[in-house]
């Protein structure tokens, strides 16, 4: 800084030379700064700046010239005079941008000529290349300049210490450009910058460079996993806008430390504003001149899809001129500014995925061409549009809304749709096009080709990014700052858990923790279910090389699925149900056995088919109020399938409750009572008596095994099914055919007869 | 709609006519001119309209900055249809008048509804405070 700390220092009269500078410049000195000027006085240079410094706080707009010209740039250093001229010219016309009339009268000039009258030196320099500015920073005030202030990275310089723009910056304001905290702003946001069309090759410019402020961010693009694009919807659309535009040479693509912290800034306030979003792009922008100041605001190039089908939605070619197609002339004419993607370099879903980008993009450029041809050639348009323009003539309020502002609401709708999951997050969706798509490719099929072309909405599927928050800590200091946030939480309260101990509950309170477990297990293996349930489609998206991991994994989950139904008994056998019937007891239980049953191996699936028939009745009377349990005969019945003869000689006995070797039947049966009176048990009861004659029928050695306990259970059954009166049975959900075949077995032509009125074995009787 | 398919979106709404109804029951019918992602709409030449029976009336406004959630419905004027409607426009006094003359006559039957139920015992529906119309 100053070589002299304070007043006192400074050798007034020793310093003979700095007297003679200050001399020389006596014209320029403001005289109420002379103590400073005197005091201080060490360099030519120093004095200057602080006379633009002054000048600069006089002018009501900021102008951007007052960055601080490099060293190169001899012409601002040496000639005051000549700089001021410049800039006061500059003010003037920066004055008449307000007004879109001069703003057109100034653009006609020919866009070489601005960045030659507005930004001469900064553009015959190279120092071109830390700042970035094109013309259309030039038309983008006080933020510009506020920005190449506070820069706190600059190019090392000869009289630096002077030359720091961020202390020029002090007396405007003072700003920090790290994150955290907002950009500043001189323009209020939300203020649409009065700039033409960004090219939109700033994308590009931004996308491989991942902003590294934080922790690591990567930049990314994963394979869409979760989406579906009709075979239609092209990939390869467009991308002309991103390499077309040659990049000059003066222009590099790379980020200030600054402007990396504003996008972040910008981003971290959850939204950029459409102004903010220029600015931003300004940035980056480059000298090109084919942007077209003159471009009207317009509506969206729409692509409306015809009203018959959709259409392919990225496929389209440039679109039809859109019916819409305006040129207010009135107040709302504003100078199309077609924000360029704004990046935001956040992990996760604040990124626009590349295909909404350039959907974005293309709806841009769409629109853009039509501005310029239509620019070109008004008279030629055909007679829809000239009434509908008309009709806009007639409406002088039209478009306030910029098309840059339509794009930024779209463009935040567009990124509700990214998420890392879209098979967690937006399931009824995935699977409902999943459906339609199947359909139409069915159809494919047999037709000619694909007949709707469905347009789907893209659900991109962005990566997760794992980033752990770290507190703020400072270092050298001890131990950490009392800050308390969302994702740095304080403990507030000092909660132990206390578990209370056995003796003090009572028996209620003792069945409600019961229960209670009950429900917990069955949430736990209702998640294993979900999950094994979803295996089959992670093995299609997984690599060759995991699916034995995922197998396994999946066999796992099943086993403890398993487990949690049964209850973890530590002998071999599984000697008490009443796991398993706390379960069963509650409706979701039943539900969640009937979804597992498929998973089962089939001794397992038998395990608890046994289970459910050796206590039926206590089932049926716990299920009378829900009446859940006919969902579960579907997957008994898939489960009777593999069962051998054995086993369902046992699974009748246990349903039948009929003792196999009996010397006379109990005078009641309540057991089978009350499975023939409930329907679910007379439905289990016929699939399992039809399994067995099928098994009978089919198989002639294990019948000759069986035969003794077979044939005396179904002697048994048929008794007692003969003792019942109608009455008192249950109307089955279906009645198997070939039931009468096996009581023709065992029971005589008289009471086979009396079974079939009875149970209703002859089709066309119900 | 066209920028993403199977969505809804105000977008292609914008400066035209519409007519917007509110949670506390107002009508608002004015040209829509901007909007923002909580469907926060800014109406133009807005125009409160106060239906009683056939009748109706319109009050002037101006503009209207409406905040998204109070939104119930919204919808498209279709300039030419928009005049062919058996209902009847008065002056804003007459309208106001009849309105009066109607929340009245609402209230004298609640009244007496609420005595009925109170005379057979019954407990009476308390209203929810939000919505009141």
């Amino acid at each position: 800084m100053f070589r002299y700390q304070s007043l006192e220092d400074c050798p007034l009269d020793e310093d003979e030379d700095a007297f003679q500078g200050l001399g020389e410049e006596d014209e320029d000195i403001d005289q109420f700064n002379d103590d400073t000027f005197g005091a201080g006085a060490v360099d030519d240079d120093w004095q200057e700046a602080h006379e633009r410094l002054a000048e600069l706080e006089d002018k009501p707009v900021a102008s951007r010239e007052q960055d601080g010209p490099s060293s190169e740039d001899l012409d601002l250093l040496g000639d005051p005079e000549d700089t001021l001229a410049e800039r006061l010219t500059r003010l003037v016309i920066d004055s008449e941008l307000e007004d879109p009339a001069i703003m057109q009268a100034v653009q006609t000039r020919g866009p070489a000529q601005q960045p030659g009258g507005l930004n001469s030196s900064i553009w015959d320099s190279s120092a071109v290349l830390r700042r970035m500015r094109g013309p259309l920073l030039t038309q983008e005030m006080p933020s510009v300049s506020v920005l190449d202030y506070a820069l706190p990275q600059r190019p090392p310089q000869p009289r630096d210490d002077e030359r720091d723009p961020s202390e020029r910056a002090l007396p405007r304001r003072s700003s920090s450009p790290v994150i955290g905290s907002p950009p500043v702003r001189a323009v209020p946001i939300g203020t649409p910058p009065k700039q033409a069309a960004v090219p939109s090759f700033n994308q590009q410019i931004l996308c491989p460079k991942p902003v590294h402020i934080r922790a690591t961010l990567q930049q990314r693009y994963p394979a869409p996993y979760g989406e579906r694009m009709s075979p239609n919807q092209l990939c390869n659309v467009p991308n002309s806008s991103l390499l077309g535009h040659p990049f000059p040479h003066s222009v590099s693509p790379v980020l200030t430390h600054l402007q990396r912290a504003q996008l972040l800034g910008g981003a971290q306030a959850g939204r950029m504003s459409p102004s903010q979003f220029a600015r931003v792009s300004g940035l980056v922008g480059s000298p090109i001149p084919s942007v077209n100041p003159k471009l009207l605001q317009g509506r969206v190039g729409q692509m409306m899809p015809p009203a018959s089908g959709f259409r392919a939605f990225f496929g389209a070619p440039p679109a039809p001129p859109p019916s819409q197609l305006q040129h207010p002339p009135g107040p709302g004419s504003h100078l199309q500014s077609l924000r360029p993607q704004p990046q935001m370099f956040r992990p996760d879903t604040t990124h626009l995925h590349p295909q909404h980008r350039r959907l974005l993009h293309q709806r841009q450029q769409q629109s853009r061409s039509q501005h310029r041809s239509l620019n070109g050639s008004v008279g030629d348009r055909g007679g829809h549009r000239s009434s509908h323009q008309e009709q806009m003539r007639k409406d002088p309020y039209a478009n306030l809304m910029l098309q840059r502002e339509k794009d930024w609401v779209s463009k935040i709708q567009m990124m509700q749709l990214q998420s890392t999951d879209p098979y967690l997050d937006d399931y009824y969706y995935q699977n409902y096009f999943q459906k339609l798509e199947k359909l139409s490719a069915a159809e494919e099929v047999h037709g000619d080709g694909p007949k709707k072309e469905r347009t789907k909405l893209i659900t991109p599927q962005v990566a997760k990014l794992e980033h752990t928050y770290k507190p703020v800590q400072f270092e050298g200091s001890l131990g950490k700052l009392t800050v308390s946030s969302v994702n740095n939480p304080r403990k507030m309260i000092d909660a132990v858990v206390t578990s209370r101990s056995e003796d003090d509950e009572t028996k209620e309170k003792q069945v409600r923790d019961k229960r209670r477990q009950t429900l917990v297990t069955i949430e736990k293996t209702y998640s294993l279910l979900l999950d094994v349930e979803d295996y089959e489609r992670r093995y299609l998206l997984s690599l060759e090389g995991e699916r034995p991991a995922l197998m396994g994994e999946r066999k796992q989950k099943i086993c403890d699925m398993y487990d949690n139904l049964r209850g973890k008994a530590p002998g071999q056998d599984r000697p008490s149900d009443d796991h398993f019937m706390q379960i069963m007891c509650i409706r979701k239980g039943k539900r969640l056995v009937a979804r597992i049953l498929p998973f089962l191996s089939p001794e397992q699936a038998a395990d608890v088919l046994m289970a459910t028939a050796r206590n039926l009745p206590f089932l049926i009377k716990k299920d009378a109020q829900d009446e859940v349990l006919p969902c579960l005969l579907r997957p008994f019945s898939h489960v009777l399938y593999h069962l051998p003869l054995g086993t369902v000689t046992s699974l009748v006995q246990q349903l039948t409750n009929l003792p196999q070797s009996a010397p006379a039947p109990a005078p009641t049966n309540l057991h089978l009572t009350a499975v023939l009176q409930n329907k679910f048990g007379l439905s289990l009861l016929y699939l399992v008596l039809s399994r067995g004659e099928e098994l009978q029928s089919s198989d002639t050695n294990t019948e000759l095994m069986q035969d003794n306990q077979w044939t005396e259970l179904m002697l048994m059954a048929t008794r007692e099914l003969l003792r019942i009166p109608q009455a008192a049975l249950a109307k089955p959900v279906s009645t198997p055919s070939n039931l009468l075949s096996l009581f023709s077995r065992y029971v005589d032509q008289q009471k086979l007869n009396l079974l079939e009125t009875k149970l209703h074995l002859v089709h066309g009787i119900r | 709609m066209n920028y993403m398919p199977g969505t809804a979106s105000l977008i292609q709404d914008i400066d035209k006519k519409h007519l917007v109804l509110l949670r506390d029951g107002r009508t608002l019918i004015g040209y829509l001119r901007s909007i923002d992602q909580f469907a926060n709409l800014v109406l133009h030449q807005t125009v409160e309209r106060i239906h009683v029976g056939k009748k109706y009336g319109d009050i002037p406004r101006g503009i209207f900055v409406v905040r998204g959630e109070n939104v119930v419905l919204l919808g498209e004027i279709d300039l030419e249809k928009e005049s062919d409607t058996p209902l009847q426009q008065v002056s804003i006094e007459e309208i106001l008048e009849e309105q009066r003359v109607e929340q009245q006559a609402k209230q004298e039957s609640e009244k007496l509804k609420v005595q009925a139920l109170k005379e057979r015992g019954l407990c009476v529906p308390r209203a929810d405070t939000l919505d009141e119309y």
